[in-house]
This record gives C-alpha cells, structure tokens and sequence, in this order.
C-alpha cells in the first residue's frame, strides 16, 4: 500500500447525531462487512454502548476503499462523544489527519460539537463538515448550514449532506475523506515511532495496543521497546481490524493496527507512549497526552460484605481496558470494605457501576459523588480530599478550594430565564453570553464541578424540556465558604453519607437530604430519627416511624406450615439491605443525598 | 416420643363469621358416626405410648350431648394416660349447664371457654351467642384450670370494649387468657362480606400486656397469658416442637419427622381415609421450626434442650450470633429469647429463619 493512498480519519459528533449509524454507512459502502453481517451500529460492541447508543471505547477499523480507479486504504478510528470521554477523543484525533464533523440536521449545532471541533482544530486535523439527518421532516438545513457558517467558518460548497438512514451522500463523504484529507506524512525507513492511542485486554492474548506508525515499520517478532516505561516485548502478532482482526506481518507508515506483544500487565502499556525498536530505537518520542485525571470521586462497596474480592477482581478487570478508571481500598464504618474510584465524570461512573452491576454480578452501593477538594489547613500544608471523610477538622481548616468549571450551554434563547435561574442556584457566576444565530445561544457561566456532579444534566433537561446541549471545560480552583454535612441515623453518624455543602446552601441541603432518606429507608422495628448535621450543630430532622405490628397472632398445632407460608411471602417482599448500626438502609438510599428536589 | 393428643370434634351449632378452623353444622346421624370412625382411626394409628396431655377442640365438643359425651370419654380409654395428665375440653358458655358439668367433673380438669367478647354487638358480627356469665361461674366451681378465648382488633371496638372485656375476665377470675387478633381469613363469612379490620397502628398488645400483668399473670406465650403454674402444657407441645398425635377431621399431628394433616371431607373420613397430606421434614426443616415455633414463648429457646436435640450449641449459629448482635433476640445462661421491645414485630425476626440453611452457617 502507498503510503500516499491512506487516510486516517475519526468521526465526532454530538451525542445522537448519527455518528456510529454513518460509522455502520461507510463500512457498508467499502464492502468492509456485507448487509447481512450487518449489525446496527457495529463498532459499539459494548452492550451499554449499544443500549445508550453512546461509544464509550474506541475502535480502529481499516476499509478498502477504490477512488478513480485507485486502491485506497481508510483507517476509521471511531471516538466517544460524551464530554467525560473528551480525552479519549483527544487520544483518537493524535492519531488522525482529517475528522468528518456531524451536525444533525434538526438539531444543529450543539455543545459536544464545539467541544470536539475545538479538540479537532488543536490537533491541526483537516475537517469535513456533515449535515445528517436530511431525511428527517424537521430537518432544517438552511439554518444549520448557516450555523457551521457563522460558528467555524466553513464554506458553503464544503458542507456534504448525508442521511445515514437511507445512504444518502455516504458515497459523497467517503470520496470527500480521499479528496480532502492529507495523507500521512512520517517516513517508512526512519526508525520507528508509533502512537498507543489505545490498548484493551485480551483474556487470551494479554494487552492488546492499537498503534498508529508515524515513521517506520513492525514487522513480526520485532523486538519493542516502550519509549516512557522502557519495557521491551516482543511483538507476537500484528494485525489490523477490518472491522475483524486480520493478522499481518508488517505496519508501515501511516497505518493504524494492534499490536500483540504478549504483555500481561496493563501497566507497561501506557497510552501516549511511543514505541520503537530495542535494537534501533527513535530519538525522540510523539508528544504524549496529558493523562486524564479523575474529576470525581465516590465510594464503592459490595451489597454483600463477602463479596469484596470480587470487587477487587472487578476493578482490576475493568482497569485493563479503563485507564482513566482509579481505585484505591477505603474502609467506611458503615459500609465496611470498598474502594475510592475516581471517574472522568458522572456518566462514566454510571457506566461503570452498571458494568460492574451487569458483567460482574457485584451489587453495589455508591456513595455521592465528591470532586477532589484544595484545602490549606492552619499550619499551611495544603492537601487534596476527595471524599467528605477525610475532610480535617473544622479548627484545622484556614481555606477551602474546589475546582471551577466553565460551561457551554446551548440553547434555544427562550429558555435563557430558566438556564439563569438554575445556575444561579447551583452558585454558578455568569460570564458572558453568545448568540449562534436568531434564536440559539451560548451560555457561559462559572459553576463549582460539584454542583455538576449532582442533578445538574437532569435539572438542565427539565428546565428546557430537552432542548438545552451541555459541555464544559476545567478552569481550576477557588475559595469556597464549604462545610462538612454529617448524616446521623438513630443517633450515630454515617460516614458514607457525609457531603461537603456551601454554608449559604447547607440548611436547604439538610432538609432535602432527611426527607430523601426518610423516603428511601422503610420503617424499622423501632422509630428511627435522621439528623443533619454541622459540627455538633442539627440544622434538619426527620423521623421515620416504627413499622406496624407485624406478629402471628396465634400458632397451634396445625398451624406451623400455614404460618410458614405467610413468613415466606412476607419475605419475599424484603428487599436486601445494609445494615448499618442498627438501621437496615437499601443501596439506594446511599445515593438519596444526590436528591436536590425541593419540597 | 409422643406425649400429647389433639382431638377434633368438628360440629357446631351455628358457624361462626371469623372461623377458618375446620368445623361442620351439627347434625345427629354425621355425630354418632363420626365418633364410631374415630375410634377406628385410634385404634388404627396410636402406638400405645404414655400421653400426658389431651386437647379436645374443634369445631364445639361442648354441643355433643350425655350420650355422645359418653361415647367420646370411652374412646379416650384407648390411651393410656401417665399420670396428673392434662386434659382439656373446648366449650361455649352457653353449653355449660350443671349437667354437662357434672358428666366431664371426673373426666377433664381443664376448660377452654371460647367468650372472644362480652359485647353483645361484637358477638352478633361473629354469629355468636351472647356470652352467659352465669354459666361461667358455675363451671369456675367445677374447674380450677380455665382459659378464655379473647377476641381484639375489631373495627368497631373502642378502648372501652376492651377494657370492660378484660375486667369481666379478670372479675371472673380466670387463670388463663388466650387472646387473638381478629384476622381475616379467606373462606370465611367475615372475608367474603369484605368486612375491614382495623387498618391502623393500635396499641392494643401493649394496653392487654399492662393491664393482665398487673394482675398478676405471666406473659409466657406471644398470646398467651397465665397465673403461674396454668400455663397450657399441651400447646406447650406445639411452641417445643415435640411430637403429638392429631385425630379426628381435618386434624394434624407430627409424629418422628412427619407433619400430616386429615382430610377436612366428612365422607372421605367417615370411609377410613384419614390422611390428607404428609411432609417428611429434614434435620434443617425440624431446626427452623425450632425456631419459629420456639421464639413464640417469652422465655425463649431452651439452649440446652437444643443442644440435646441437634447437638449443636444455639450460640455457634451465625445467624444467631447476627441477630443478637443486633440486639433482635437477647440470651441468658439458659434461653435466647426475642427481645422484649421487638415482640409484636418477631415476624421480621421469623423470616430470617424460613429459608436458612443451618448447615452453610
């Protein structure tokens, strides 16, 4: 293959745009897999990628593609949309030079498209902008032709419309991939370098890398050397996805494949790295990416005590193929053994909860969310906390710090008064405000990340009936007037439902808080009051009553199995539940401090 | 080893609205035969061993008349009885005239008088008779050894019923109360008219609680109460999960490691079919009743009798080690035990017997 005749591109979008059903089009349209092999959406092999029709991991597929009587070689790397997952975006577009940009065609231009645009245009890729969707009877492809107009520049004529639906302009777009998109520069007879851009774990092979070769080649058996970690394996098999694995001999420049370097820990593969060779290595290595850092934190604890290796197991599995996935053993008094997990964001703690839930068995209880918290205590040593527990004392604390983010909030110019009135409730400060065009805005405004972490999505959804896009980017830290909320149940204190509030909000946030306990928490044998409190200082109470009498009135002698049969069904309407102190509490009541519900 | 026997004696005179039990309208012919297959049903299935206790319910034994009476104490000489046997005999007030006291004098020493209420209103919703307290106090120079069958949780009932209920027995002295919570039972006339039982939290196990305690008796069963020493030794079989015969329509028994149970069909037993149905229970099984049945007497579980029958120290089972941890169930040396607080709610403490498995533990 000439090294002039590849293209690599990715494909970003905002959430439901059609990215992965274009995805489906073009590996149709190259005969990469035929209709009947065709499954919808293929590339998100994931049964919760598919069922949230959102890509989590990423994929690499090569396509054969002839264009004026020339064979061409296209490496689709697909990317996830979701703004948890921007890094990863980021580690797919380093390995491209074009991204097809998909707007849908009713929706038009919305925050996760900035977002990816912006990722795009910093990593120097050429764009293809794409209206999907055309089919749709509220396709409006004036306005948002104007839109990718007035907001990124393009020109009228560069804009291709497609309808992954009925295939409509796939063929367009896949000529436009060949025409416009810069082939991959590098040189095959430099010494190697190549990009991990990703890596999965193979139950029968071990770590699998997917690589893109910027300069020089693997061949079979070579051996590699990893540029940061310094570890050398052998590369055992080498091969590319079309979209199934297909062993080769050799990756040359420009190409994307896997490596197979029978590598058993996750470890020595880090994504960013370069390889070379052992015997020939490169000078330098590819600029990296910033590793992605956890923003937000939570506890996570097995339902059932004795299940807390097979969580350990769980993580560990999940680590392979989730390098931004952290854990660390935690012991809460409540909750026993678990672990601190830190997530790039709450969807992808949600996702993670729910695989470990699903592939697993594992039922779990999550404490709340908590953002890693900057606190300079009086002797002025400054130490990061990510979890309400391991917040100092009162008396030890001079300031508190908590990151910052700034929002893109796209939406409809109706709905400015609701987006207002929320973030003015989620301590957000406003910035500034842009029009995209007549009846769309972009709404910045600074919120504190933990507000994000509790119902911000769904309060923003409620508020504008769906209408409302969301992303947003870290800004850093800033003084809070922040204080430790202490949950008490029947008079002891529940470590694992602690929170940090702000003071101005803490006697609100009490009060939702007890009332969402007392609903979660079924009546107990005994009267049970939950407390919310600040030092030794209760700001909100609520009661939960005693059961009603629940006893077999009289038991004789023919009695017993009628008597049994009635415990039986009674049991049988029993949820599980945790016991903590002397409250037995439902998993899900650990998450009711999420609950901002007012009244 | 079986030391009790239960005989139903199913007819009545009228049906009562809140009875599930299996019982018959009284008819001559059906009596006298029905006593003939009993017999039979004696003779064919008691082994002969020592019975210390004779429960006689139903259905109303009290309506058999002398010569029916007489019958049925001829059949009871099959059993060979040890000695001071407990022998008890149901009754309604209204049968206890002089005559049928004289006959059971020698042949009974415990009555068990179903009142249920002194309230006329409340007698008339369960299709019974008013309650003759003359005939009450006529037995009470008969028999020492008396219960009461006392009826709560109406919907129509007011603290004031229940209180006059409860003074009337106490008036009477009556060493033994059985109280009951009115429970609707499916196939019963009080279900089938819908009738609404009281639907909110009361305190009426607490109030009875107080007031028979400050009259001296002794709380020994969930619901059951007795001066000391009328405590009822033949349900006492039942709450020590120990073996017992059961004869008669619809009666059950447990005897070695199977429960059964009597056909309730008059036709099918008057034609020798006696059982109806029969469970083999395993060692888990037996255990678990234990502790459901076990857990009714105040007193408790009986550690060392365990120890004896399963060979297993009570204390070494984890969930017993969980729940008085808990604090649900308390021990001392000799009993473990529902804690006191927790009593009228020991279903949610039950349950976690019903599908244990003991041998996991």
């Amino acid at each position: 293959m000439k090294q002039e005749n590849i293209r690599n591109f990715s494909i970003i979008a905002h959430i439901d745009h059609g990215k992965s059903t274009i995805a489906d089009r073009i590996l149709e349209l190259t005969g990469a897999i035929t209709e009947r092999e065709m499954q919808d959406q293929l590339l998100d092999s994931m049964d919760i990628e598919r069922e949230r029709g959102i890509t989590i991991k990423l994929n690499a597929v090569q396509l054969n593609y002839k264009y004026n009587n020339e064979d061409y070689t296209l490496h689709l790397i697909d990317t996830p949309g979701h703004v948890d997952f921007s890094y990863e975006v980021s580690r797919s577009l380093a390995a491209c030079e074009g991204a097809v940009l998909v707007v849908d065609a009713a929706q038009g231009i919305e925050a996760q498209t900035l977002a990816n645009v912006y990722l795009a245009l910093e990593n120097d890729l050429t764009i293809i902008p794409v209206i999907n969707k055309i089919d749709l009877p509220n396709a409006d492809i004036p306005k948002v032709k104007k839109e990718l107009k007035d907001t990124f520049g393009f020109d009228d004529e560069e804009i291709i419309l497609t309808s992954a639906k009925t295939g409509e302009g796939i063929k367009e777009l896949v000529d436009a991939i060949v025409e416009r998109i810069p082939a991959p520069k590098g040189n095959k007879n430099d010494k190697l370098k190549a990009l991990v851009f990703d890596s999965h774990f193979d139950p029968y092979k071990g770590v699998i890398a997917l690589v893109r070769i910027f300069d020089g080649e693997i061949k079979t058996k070579d051996k590699l050397k990893m540029m940061a970690t310094n570890a050398t394996h052998e590369a055992v098999e080498l091969g590319i996805y079309n979209p199934k694995e297909h062993i080769k001999d050799t990756l040359t420049t420009g190409e994307v494949g896997y490596i197979n370097g029978s590598i058993k820990s996750i470890r020595d593969i880090k994504v960013g790295d370069t390889i070379t060779l052992e015997n020939n290595p490169a000078q330098k290595a590819l600029p990296g990416y910033r590793p992605m850092k956890p923003m937000v934190f939570c506890g996570l604890y097995p339902l059932e005590s004795s299940k807390y290796p097979d969580l350990r197991e769980a993580l560990d599995k999940l680590k392979l193929n989730d390098a931004a996935l952290d854990f660390e053993p935690e012991t809460s008094k409540a909750l026993g053994f678990g672990f601190r997990c830190g997530f790039l964001g709450l969807l992808h703690m949600e996702i993670t909860l729910e695989r470990i839930e699903r592939e697993f068995g594992i039922e779990l209880i999550a404490t709340s969310p908590s953002v890693i918290y900057k606190v300079t205590q009086t002797n002025n040593e400054i130490i990061d906390v990510d979890s309400p527990v391991k917040m100092p004392d009162r008396q030890k604390i001079k300031t508190i710090e908590e990151p910052y983010i700034r929002t893109n909030i796209l939406v409809p110019s109706e709905y400015i008064g609701p987006i207002m009135e929320l973030c003015q409730n989620k301590r957000g400060n406003y910035i500034s405000m842009e029009y995209l065009d007549q009846t769309r805005v972009n709404i910045h405004y600074e919120i504190p990340l933990s507000e994000i972490v509790y119902d911000f999505f769904d309060k923003l959804k409620g508020a504008t009936r769906g209408y409302a896009s969301f992303d947003y980017d870290l800004i850093g830290y800033k003084e809070s007037n922040l204080v430790k909320m202490d949950i008490l149940l029947n008079g002891e204190v529940v470590d694992a439902l602690s929170v940090i509030v702000h003071k101005d909000f803490a006697y609100k946030r009490g009060k939702i808080i007890v009332e969402a306990l007392k609903k979660q928490i079924p009546r107990q044998m005994f009267e049970v009051p939950i407390q919310a409190v600040i030092g030794s200082k209760a700001i909100a109470r609520a009661d939960i009553k005693a059961m009603r009498k629940n006893v077999l009135a009289k038991c004789y002698g023919g009695d017993v199995s009628r008597k049994r049969k009635l415990l039986e069904k009674q049991k049988e309407g029993k949820k599980k539940m945790k016991m903590v102190g002397s409250v037995e509490v439902p998993q899900e009541a650990f998450l009711a401090v999420l609950s901002m519900d007012e009244e | 080893m079986i030391k009790a026997v239960y005989i139903h004696i199913p007819f009545c005179e009228n049906i009562c609205s809140y009875c599930d039990f299996c019982k018959l309208h009284k008819n001559e012919k059906w009596i006298n035969d029905y006593l003939e297959e009993l017999q039979k049903e004696i003779k064919q299935n008691y082994k002969g061993e020592k019975i210390k206790t004779i429960y006689i319910g139903g259905g109303t034994p009290s309506i058999l008349n002398i010569k029916q009476l007489e019958k049925l104490f001829q059949i009871l000489k099959i059993i060979n009885l040890d000695k001071n046997p407990e022998i008890t005999f149901e009754a309604n007030p209204e049968d206890l005239t002089k005559e049928k006291l004289e006959f059971l004098k020698n042949k009974i020493n415990r009555l068990s008088i179903g009142i249920q209420t002194f309230n006329n209103k409340l007698l008339k919703l369960l299709d019974r008779k008013q309650v003759n307290i003359e005939n009450i106090k006529l037995a009470k120079k008969y028999f020492k050894n008396i219960n009461a069958d006392l009826m709560y949780n109406f919907n129509e009932e007011t603290k004031d019923i229940l209180k006059n209920d409860i003074e009337k027995l106490l008036k009477l002295d009556i060493p033994h109360i059985s109280t009951y919570s009115l429970i609707l039972e499916p196939h019963t006339k009080l279900y089938i008219k819908n009738y609404q039982i009281k639907n909110e939290d009361t305190n009426n196990e607490e109030y009875i609680n107080k007031i028979l305690k400050e009259n001296g008796y002794i709380h020994y069963e969930i619901s059951n109460y007795s001066k000391e020493g009328y405590e009822s030794k033949h349900n006492l079989t039942y709450w020590n999960n120990e073996n017992y015969y059961g004869f008669g329509l619809g009666a059950s028994g447990y005897i070695n490691n199977e429960r059964y149970e009597n056909t309730k069909n008059i036709t099918k037993y008057l034609k020798g079919n006696y059982k109806e149905t029969s469970h083999i229970l395993d060692q888990n099984e037996t255990m678990q009743n234990e502790f459901i049945l076990g857990f009714r007497k105040i007193k408790g579980i009986n550690k060392q009798k365990f120890k004896q029958k399963y060979n297993i120290n009570i204390n070494d089972l984890k969930i017993i080690k969980e729940l008085i941890n808990k604090k649900q169930i308390l021990d001392n040396e000799d009993y473990i035990y529902i804690n006191p607080k927790y009593l009228y709610y020991s279903n949610e403490i039950l349950m976690n017997f019903i599908d244990i498995h003991f041998h996991k533990q």
